[in-house]
C-alpha cells in the first residue's frame, strides 16, 4: 500500500535536483578553474540575490529573475526553497541524516505574528542600506561564507527543521506573502484523510494540521515530505479551491505591491543618505563604481572572492559597518589583474558592473604611494624595481633619483591602483610601495603609446 | 693478507680518484672534444626557425646537447600576459621549433614552465606559450603554488642560502634556457642569468639580497645545458614587462651559448648602445666561474643569414 504512493517518487525528484544544485555548489567553489560556468549562473538563480539586485537596481537579469520567480510563487508556491535554495537543501540533508538516527520530531505550530519579525527587521534594515544583516541570514550567502551561523542551523534542523525558513530567513517572508494564497499547493484529500498525523511528524517546517486537515501555504515549502509518507495518499498536488477572494484579500495584495514598488523606488538613494560615505579608503574590485553604489547593490553572496583567479578580492574584517564583509580588493593577498573581467562578470546583483576590457584597463581604485625611506633601493642601495617590474601601466618606473641610483619613480597620472605593486615589494610588514583606495572610482590617463619605429643596430655584431 | 688488502685499497683508492678527476673536470674534456665548436654563435638575419636551425649546426648540433631518453626542461620566458608582439616573453614560434627538435632526438618528456609574474593562466595563454609548446608536443605544467618546488640548499658561500626550484627543473637530465632579451627595470636587463627566477618560488629573497649578487647564486646548483637568447625585437625600455611606449631596437638576432654569462655579456653589448647600465650580475656570475664575461678569450662565430 505504502509503495504505491505516487508521490513518493515526486519526493525523490525533489531531493535529487535540491542535493545535487548543493553539490554542485560546493564542488563548484572548490574546484572554480572547471566550474567556473556553472558559479555564475547559481548565485544569479537564488531569489534572496536576485531580490538584492531588484531592490537595490541592480543588474537587469537579476530584476527579471526576481520577478520571474515571484510570480512563479504566487502560482505554484513556494517551489524554490524546496528545489532550489542550497542552504534550504544543506537543511533537508541535515535533517535526513538526524532521521536515520532518531524519526523526526517534528509537530504542528500554529501561525503567529512573531514568526516574521526577524526577517522583517533584516529587509527593513537591507531596504535602509545595512545589507550586511541581511547578507549573514541570506541563505546563499551565509551558506558560501559559511560563518558560525551554520552551526547553529545544524542544531536548529536536527531539533526543529527548517525553522529557520520561516522565521530567520528574509527572502523566505516575502516567498511565504507571496505564496500563502496562491493558485496551487498541497491539500489534504478531505474524505480520506485519517487524521493519523503521519505527516505532521515528518513536516519540518511544522505547517500541518493533521487532526484539523488543514495546511499553512505560506509555510509550506513543498518539500513533499507529507505527501509521502501519508499511508493512504491523501496530501495531494493541486489547483486549490476556495471561495472567491475578498475585497479584504485584494487589498493585501495591493497595499505589499505598493510597498515593494515603494522600496525598489526608495531603496538607493537612501541608503547613501542614511550611511554616506565610509571614513577609510577601501580598494574597491574594479565596476563597483563607488563604495556608496557597492552598498547598495552588494549582496555579500561572496561570488567574486572565490572567483578572483589571483585571490585580490577578500572579505573585508572592517568593523565600520558599510565595510564589513565587503567585498575588497587587498593588494597583500593577490592584485588585480591587468586584462581581467571575472569579477564583474560573475556578481549577480550588479553591484560590480560587468566592464569592457578598455574600461577596466583605466578604471581607477586607488592610488599607489612611494614611502622613499623605506624602499630597500634607497634604503640598502641594492637593485631592486619589483614594483617598476609589476606595474602595468607604467606609473611606477625606474630611472635615476635623488638616491643617485635608478629609483622607484612615480607618475601617478597613470596608475588604476591595482596593487600590483604594492604585492610584489618585498618590504613587510607594510610595504613600501602601498595603494590608498578610492570611495569613488576614477578613470586613469591611458597609458602613453609611442609609434616611432624601431631602433636598428649601429654594427652587425657590437661584440 | 693485510698488505695485499692494503695494497688493492690503495689502487682502488687511486683508481677511483682518477675516475673523480676526470668527471670533475667534465666540462673540460667535453669542451676538449668539442674544440672545432664555437664558444658562442651569434646569428642574426633571417627568420628565428632558420637562424635557430643554423646556430645549432654551427654549435655541433642539438644532438650534442639532448640526447635520447632524456628528460628536458625548457624554461621560456612566459612571465607576462601580454601578446607576443610586445615581445616580453619568448617568441611563441621559437619556442615551438624548439620543442619539434627535442622532440625529434627522442627525449623522453619535454616540459615547459615559468613562474609568472601576472597571474599564471593570462601570462600561460596571452603569451600564446601554452599553446605552441603543447601542440608540439611539450608538457606545459604550472609553477603556480609552492607545492611544486622544492627547497635546496645553494652549495658555496651563497647570500641565498636556500632556495626552491620547481620539480621539473630538478628532474631534468637537460635544461635549455630560452630568454627573450629585454631591459629590465631593476636587473637592468633580462636574458640567460636572470631568466632562472622564474625557475624558483620565492623571489623577494632576491629582491632582499640584492638582484646583482643573488641571481648568478641560482646556477650554483645546477646550470642549464644550452642557453638560446632570442633577440628579434629587443625590448630597450619599460621592461621587463613592456610599456605601451617602450622602444624597441630591429636586432632580428638569436644567440646561444653552452656559457650563461658568456652569452649574457653578448647580449648586453645589444643594449648598450641605448644607454642601459651594465648589469652587475655578469660580473658576479664570471668571478662565481660560471663562465667567461671577457668576449676576447672565447671563440664568438658571428653568423650573418
Amino acid at each position: 500500500m505504502k509503495s504505491k504512493n505516487p508521490m513518493k517518487k515526486y519526493l525523490f525528484l525533489r531531493r535529487f535536483i535540491a542535493w545535487a544544485l548543493f553539490i554542485l555548489l560546493l564542488v563548484s567553489f572548490h574546484r572554480l578553474d572547471i566550474f567556473h560556468k556553472v558559479i555564475q549562473y547559481l548565485p544569479k538563480i537564488q531569489f534572496g540575490q536576485s531580490m538584492a539586485g531588484f531592490f537595490s537596481q541592480g543588474a537587469l537579469s537579476a530584476s527579471l529573475i526576481f520577478l520571474s520567480l515571484a510570480l512563479l510563487t504566487v502560482i505554484f508556491g513556494r517551489f524554490f526553497c524546496g528545489f532550489i535554495c542550497p542552504l534550504g537543501a544543506f537543511m533537508d540533508l541535515t535533517i535526513f541524516i538526524g532521521s536515520k538516527i532518531k524519526p523526526a520530531p517534528f509537530s504542528f505550530k500554529p501561525n503567529t505574528f512573531y514568526r516574521l519579525i526577524i526577517p522583517a527587521l533584516l529587509l527593513l534594515a537591507f531596504w535602509l542600506g545595512l545589507a550586511f544583516p541581511y547578507n549573514y541570514f541570506e541563505p546563499y550567502s551565509l551558506l558560501v561564507s559559511g560563518h558560525g551561523l551554520l552551526l547553529i542551523i545544524i542544531i536548529l534542523a536536527l531539533l526543529k527543521g527548517r525553522v529557520f525558513c520561516d522565521v530567520l530567513c528574509p527572502p523566505g517572508l516575502l516567498l511565504k506573502l507571496l505564496s500563502g494564497s496562491g493558485l496551487f499547493g498541497l491539500k489534504f484529500k478531505q474524505n480520506s484523510c485519517l487524521s493519523c498525523g503521519a505527516c505532521q511528524r515528518v513536516c519540518p517546517t511544522s505547517c500541518l494540521n493533521s487532526s484539523a486537515k488543514s495546511l499553512d501555504r505560506g509555510r509550506c515549502l513543498l518539500c513533499l515530505e507529507c505527501a509521502a509518507v501519508c499511508p493512504n495518499g491523501s496530501m495531494t498536488y493541486g489547483l486549490i479551491t476556495r471561495p472567491p477572494a475578498g475585497r479584504r484579500h485584494f487589498l493585501k495584495l495591493a497595499s505589499a505591491g505598493a510597498l515593494a514598488a515603494g522600496a525598489y523606488l526608495t531603496s538607493p538613494e537612501l541608503r547613501v543618505r542614511t550611511f554616506g560615505q565610509a571614513p577609510p579608503a577601501p580598494i574597491l574590485p574594479p565596476g563597483a563604481l563607488s563604495l556608496a553604489h557597492l552598498n547598495a547593490h552588494c549582496s555579500l553572496c561572496h561570488t567574486c572572492v572565490s572567483a578572483c583567479p589571483n585571490g585580490a578580492i577578500q572579505p573585508s574584517h572592517s568593523l565600520v559597518p558599510v565595510l564589513t564583509a565587503k567585498p575588497l580588493i587587498e593588494p597583500y593577498q593577490g592584485f588585480c589583474q591587468y586584462d581581467c573581467l571575472i569579477c564583474g562578470q560573475v556578481c549577480p546583483t550588479g553591484a560590480l558592473r560587468p566592464l569592457s576590457l578598455e574600461a577596466k584597463r583605466l578604471t581607477r581604485l586607488g592610488l599607489a604611494q612611494l614611502n622613499r625611506p623605506e624602499c630597500l633601493v634607497i634604503k640598502n642601495r641594492t637593485s631592486c624595481g619589483a614594483c617598476a617590474e609589476l606595474c602595468p601601466t607604467g606609473s611606477v618606473r625606474m630611472a635615476p633619483g635623488p638616491s643617485g641610483q635608478d629609483e622607484p619613480t612615480m607618475n601617478t597620472d597613470f596608475c588604476i591602483g591595482c596593487g600590483a605593486c604594492q604585492k610584489a615589494c618585498p618590504v613587510r610588514p607594510i610595504a613600501a610601495i602601498v595603494v590608498a583606495g578610492l570611495t569613488i572610482q576614477q578613470t586613469a590617463k591611458a597609458p602613453l603609446t609611442l609609434e616611432t619605429p624601431d631602433l636598428s643596430l649601429s654594427e652587425d655584431f657590437p661584440f | 693478507m693485510y698488505r695485499r688488502s692494503f695494497i688493492k685499497t690503495l689502487v682502488g683508492g687511486a683508481a677511483l680518484l682518477g675516475l673523480g678527476q676526470a668527471l670533475g673536470r667534465g666540462p673540460g674534456l667535453t669542451a676538449a672534444l668539442a674544440q672545432d665548436y664555437p664558444d658562442l654563435v651569434a646569428i642574426k638575419g633571417a627568420d628565428i626557425t632558420v637562424m635557430f636551425d643554423q646556430a645549432l649546426t654551427a654549435l655541433g648540433g642539438l644532438g650534442r646537447f639532448v640526447t635520447k631518453g632524456q628528460k628536458v626542461l625548457i624554461k621560456p620566458n612566459m612571465g607576462w600576459a601580454v601578446e607576443p608582439r610586445r615581445a616580453a616573453n619568448t617568441s611563441p614560434e621559437l619556442l615551438a621549433h624548439l620543442v619539434k627538435r627535442v622532440k625529434e632526438l627522442g627525449a623522453s618528456k619535454i616540459s615547459v614552465f615559468d613562474n609568472t609574474c601576472d597571474n599564471w593562466k593570462s601570462a600561460y595563454s596571452t603569451s600564446g606559450l601554452e599553446e605552441a609548446a603543447s601542440k608540439a608536443g611539450a608538457l606545459v605544467a604550472p609553477a603556480n603554488s609552492e607545492k611544486y618546488f622544492q627547497k635546496i640548499t645553494i652549495p658555496g658561500q651563497s647570500k641565498l642560502g636556500q632556495t626552491a626550484y620547481h620539480e621539473l627543473y630538478l628532474e631534468a637530465d637537460v635544461i635549455i634556457n630560452l630568454p627573450v632579451l629585454k631591459h629590465h627595470g631593476g636587473a637592468k636587463m633580462t636574458a640567460a642569468l636572470k631568466n632562472l627566477m622564474g625557475a624558483i618560488w620565492d623571489r623577494s629573497d632576491l629582491h632582499w639580497g640584492g638582484l646583482d649578487q643573488c641571481i648568478p647564486e641560482l646556477m650554483l646548483y645546477k646550470k642549464p645545458n644550452l642557453n638560446i637568447v632570442e633577440a628579434q625585437r629587443v625590448m630597450l625600455n619599460g621592461g621587463p614587462r613592456g610599456y605601451g611606449d617602450s622602444q624597441y631596437l630591429a636586432a632580428n638576432m638569436l644567440l646561444a651559448s653552452a656559457d650563461p654569462v658568456a652569452v649574457d655579456a653578448a647580449s648586453y653589448r645589444l643594449l648598450a648602445e641605448s644607454g642601459i647600465r651594465e648589469p652587475g650580475y655578469i660580473a658576479q656570475a664570471a668571478s662565481l666561474g660560471l663562465g667567461q664575461s671577457d668576449l676576447s678569450l672565447i671563440k664568438v662565430q658571428r653568423l650573418t643569414v
